[in-house]
């Protein structure tokens, strides 16, 4: 009951004319730069956060949180109607989403993915509100071990993600590994394969590799092919929004599972919202009774991702507010913002300035409401992008794509290598090797080793440290259990179609 | 009534911040032409400005590069002192944020304007640690910039899980000289202060100790909280919050001096090491070749700056403490610093690359 009555008190804050507006504005802003593929919600905070320096810091907050969490709902607009990546984590909702519009669905698609990323956001707000503190303690004491054997998990379901060969899947998440070791090694301080490049030290820019994987490689190959995905009726009615009553029941139980992942990953330090949707999308192709209709226009393969990244977006705020902990590279950025105002997020945050926290947590329901509102009528307007004709369109994107990779690190070298990696796209494409499980591996791949070795560090070398923590040895299990599973019924399907062919 | 009035300031600051904004965005969409258009083409642009003499300086906006992202330490410090530096300047005062590779971005993008006063850079102690870490960079730091003032300066905090046990540095060192695995530090990204002040503090308390890297200080908060190591080294500012909510106890602080934020905290040599200081200070720098007079009169308003009350209240609140410095000074510790972190790197056997 308590904390009905905080969130009542939260409400009286978040209610106000100038903290509705300056919601409204996040929100809004989010979603529009959300849309455009390349400018994310990290650039677009970084930018904004100078300006709330001289607002009060509950309203800083909400602008903040809102592009943040506004910033999901548009990215995956991009992804579907375009096959252009509108931010990493949307990248993964390309593989059906696109294939939907091109079964003239589009409607359906950005109609489930709004409704998926409201549930999604929704139940991790739920989170927050009536078990923040205790959630934070339990995602704060997960050790370097278990880090790596959650990990472990994550990356054994990557080759997954693969349409088609699942050896050419496999290739690709190596090459996403191999592509993750460049830069300082968090270890030793040592540079690697950066080959004299000072910006490498840093590592490859996640949205420079996947704007050019899914952004560059994907208009270069509809330039090649001459196919171009000119879609000759664009109206979306009311009618054509609304999903079948198979796409439903399949929405529900994706939808379920994504915002339970979601949430999980969203409230660890240091994961983030792509390897929450990768992860969700991974899942739901895994226990699918037919894998096969991944990447041919899934329902479940948008839903679940979506409410996955909204979910953990949200839960993200859990560890942030409570333990001063940020979930990801955006929410430290919006410590800096209360930093400037004399607030340092802690454990005390909620007893000291429990306006400040109430007041977020109502905004975010006021701001996912917003959204919903705000979307679902735009679907329609969204959807005649697809009107514009691709020669006006594709340097149009080309452009935004290089604003948005330059503006994340003001360097002109990440635009150079978007490009580059989008003639490997194109390649990529060309020879059916999947794009998705090499980003899975990149972002993985890095977190893997740096958790590997500092559990070892931490347990003087002894490998038996990754049983003796409970957390770690459940994922190992699981994940021995999936390998095993895939063995087996990779052996069943043998089994089965040499017995077709002798009968 | 007076809801009212706090409210009309509200929307006139807000006027005011949107302008600024709509500035910064204009600036960087400027950049990202120049970025991609060629930089020869810029710098021939502006070079016949670069002759006007200082007595009228400033007459544009002046442009500062921070070297690491917005939110962080010498980002807010600047930005702080950036808002006062207009009103005393009367040009805005545009920060602009290049993070990443030990500075390089940062440096070079500084290097490929004019030696005119109007662009200038954020340093740290962090730049003469790369001067060692870094071995073939792009330009020679000691040479290539000239500095103006420091402007803030900082200690470090050794920190411990108030469950351990470990209230004190003194029970800190007997348990690592007792425990035959010694003892466990963790800090931040190799080649950081922090991670340099923890190999500096096990070799001159003479201690065996692991230091462990994290990607952030939250994260080196996290492995305090879960007690995965002993100790952590980091700055007050970050971990403000955990020192007040209990999470993290504060045994002594690096500086010579105690940090007036926390009284009671010793200093390290006080508790027991010896000659074991490290202070971290951010300085802003000029072009070499920056006329003599802008980089005198930059100074003089850094100087004021730095002194006025609000922004000493301002800067101890997260930590730090607001004090400028002559350009000489500001030499003569920046070299001291380089020879000192390279001592350090060289018994540490931290490679430079």
């Amino acid at each position: 009951m308590d904390a009905l009555l905080n969130l009542g008190m939260g409400f009286q804050h978040a209610l106000t004319p100038e903290a509705l507006l300056i919601c409204l504005f996040g929100v809004t802003l989010g979603t529009f730069v959300g849309v455009l593929p390349g400018i994310g919600a990290l650039t677009t905070i970084s930018l904004c956060l100078p300006l709330t320096f001289h607002l009060d810091p509950l309203l800083g907050m909400i602008m903040l949180a809102g592009i943040f969490y506004g910033g999901q709902y548009g990215s995956s607009i991009t992804s579907i109607l375009l096959n252009v990546a509108g931010s990493a984590p949307s990248a993964v909702t390309c593989l059906d989403g696109y294939q939907m519009t091109r079964q003239g669905r589009a409607g359906v698609a950005l109609f489930v993915t709004t409704i998926a990323s409201f549930i999604g956001g929704s139940f991790a707000i739920v989170l927050m509100i009536f078990f923040a503190p205790v959630l934070a303690d339990v995602a704060v004491s997960f050790s370097a071990a278990d880090y790596f054997s959650i990990m472990l998990l994550a990356l054994v379901t990557a080759s997954t993600l693969a349409v088609g060969s699942p050896l050419k899947g496999l290739c690709m998440v190596v090459l996403g590994l191999i592509l993750g070791l460049v830069g300082t090694d968090i270890n030793s301080g040592q540079f690697r394969y950066t080959f004299g490049i000072a910006t490498l030290a840093d590592g490859i820019s996640l949205v420079a590799l996947a704007m050019g994987l899914f952004g560059v490689g994907e208009i270069l190959t509809n330039l090649v092919s001459g196919v171009l995905p000119q879609l000759e009726n664009t109206r979306v009615t009311l009618r054509s929004m609304i999903p079948s009553r198979l796409d439903m029941k399949q929405f529900w139980m994706s939808c379920t599972r994504g915002t339970l992942l979601g949430s999980f990953v969203g409230m660890l330090p240091g994961t983030g919202p792509t390897i929450a949707s990768f992860m969700a999308y991974a899942l739901e192709k895994k226990i699918a009774k037919d894998p096969s209709r991944f990447g041919h226009g899934a329902i479940e393969g948008v839903t679940a991702p979506e409410a996955a990244n909204n979910a953990s977006v949200q839960a993200a705020f859990i560890p942030t507010m409570t333990l001063g902990i940020p979930g990801d590279a955006i929410m430290a950025v919006m410590i800096g913002g209360l930093l400037i105002h004399g607030i340092t997020p802690g454990p005390q945050l909620i007893n000291e300035n429990p306006e400040l926290f109430w007041g977020v947590v109502a905004s975010f329901w006021i701001g996912n409401i917003m959204l919903l509102v705000l979307n679902l009528p735009l679907i329609g307007v969204w959807v005649k992008i697809l009107s514009i004709p691709y020669k006006l369109l594709f340097p149009a994107v080309l452009l935004l794509i290089s604003i948005g990779v330059y503006s994340v690190n003001n360097s002109s070298f990440d635009v150079l290598l978007t490009f580059v990696f989008g003639m490997f796209g194109f390649w990529f494409n060309r020879h059916g090797f999947p794009s998705a499980p090499l980003l899975l591996g990149f972002v993985l791949g890095p977190m893997l080793e740096e958790n590997f070795r500092r559990a070892l560090l931490l347990a003087e070398g002894n490998l038996g440290t990754f049983i003796e923590h409970r957390v770690s040895f459940a994922f190992l299990v699981i994940t021995l259990l999936v390998m095993l599973a895939a063995v087996m019924t990779s052996k069943i399907f043998a089994f089965g179609n040499s017995k077709m062919e002798s009968a | 009534m007076q809801m009212r009035t706090q409210n009309n300031n509200f929307i006139s600051q807000g006027l005011d911040n949107w302008t600024r904004g709509l500035q910064a965005t204009a600036l960087l969409l400027a950049l990202l032409l120049t970025a991609c258009g060629g930089q020869e083409a810029a710098t021939t642009g502006t070079a016949t400005e670069a002759a006007t003499s200082g007595s009228d300086y400033p007459t544009r906006p002046i442009r500062v590069i921070v070297p690491f992202g917005p939110g962080g330490l010498a980002d807010v410090t600047v930005r702080i002192a950036g808002e006062e530096l207009n009103k005393s300047l009367g040009q805005p005062v545009i920060i602009e944020n290049r993070p990443g590779a030990g500075g390089v971005a940062a440096t070079s993008a500084m290097l490929n304007a004019d030696a005119d006063g109007y662009t200038l850079i954020v340093l740290t102690n962090g730049t003469t640690i790369a001067e060692t870490q870094f071995t073939d960079l792009p330009y020679d730091i000691t040479t290539d910039v000239r500095p103006v003032s420091a402007l803030a300066w900082f200690d470090l905090v050794l920190m411990t899980n108030p469950e351990s046990g470990l209230t004190s540095l003194q029970a800190l060192l007997d348990y690592a000289r007792s425990n035959p695995n010694g003892l466990r530090i963790a800090t931040i990204n190799p080649g950081s202060t922090q991670q340099l002040s923890a190999e500096l503090f096990k070799s001159k308390a003479g201690i065996n100790a692991t230091v462990i890297s994290y990607r952030s200080t939250p994260d080196v908060l996290g492995a305090l909280i879960r007690k995965e190591v002993d100790l952590v080294i980091d700055a007050y500012t970050g971990l403000k919050g955990a020192i007040d909510g209990g999470q993290a106890l504060p045994i002594a602080v690096t500086g010579a001096v105690r940090n007036p934020a926390m009284p009671d905290v010793p200093t390290v040599a006080e508790a027991g090491v010896p000659d074991y200081v490290v202070t971290g200070w951010n300085a802003i720098y000029a072009r070499s070749g920056t006329p003599d007079d802008i980089v005198a009169k930059l100074n003089k308003a850094l100087t004021e700056v730095t002194d006025l009350p609000e922004i000493q209240a301002m800067f101890l609140e997260l930590g730090v403490e607001a004090r400028a410095s002559t350009p000489q000074e500001m030499q003569e510790r920046f070299l001291a610093d380089i020879f000192k972190w390279r001592e350090v790197m060289k018994n540490a056997n931290l490679a430079g690359q």
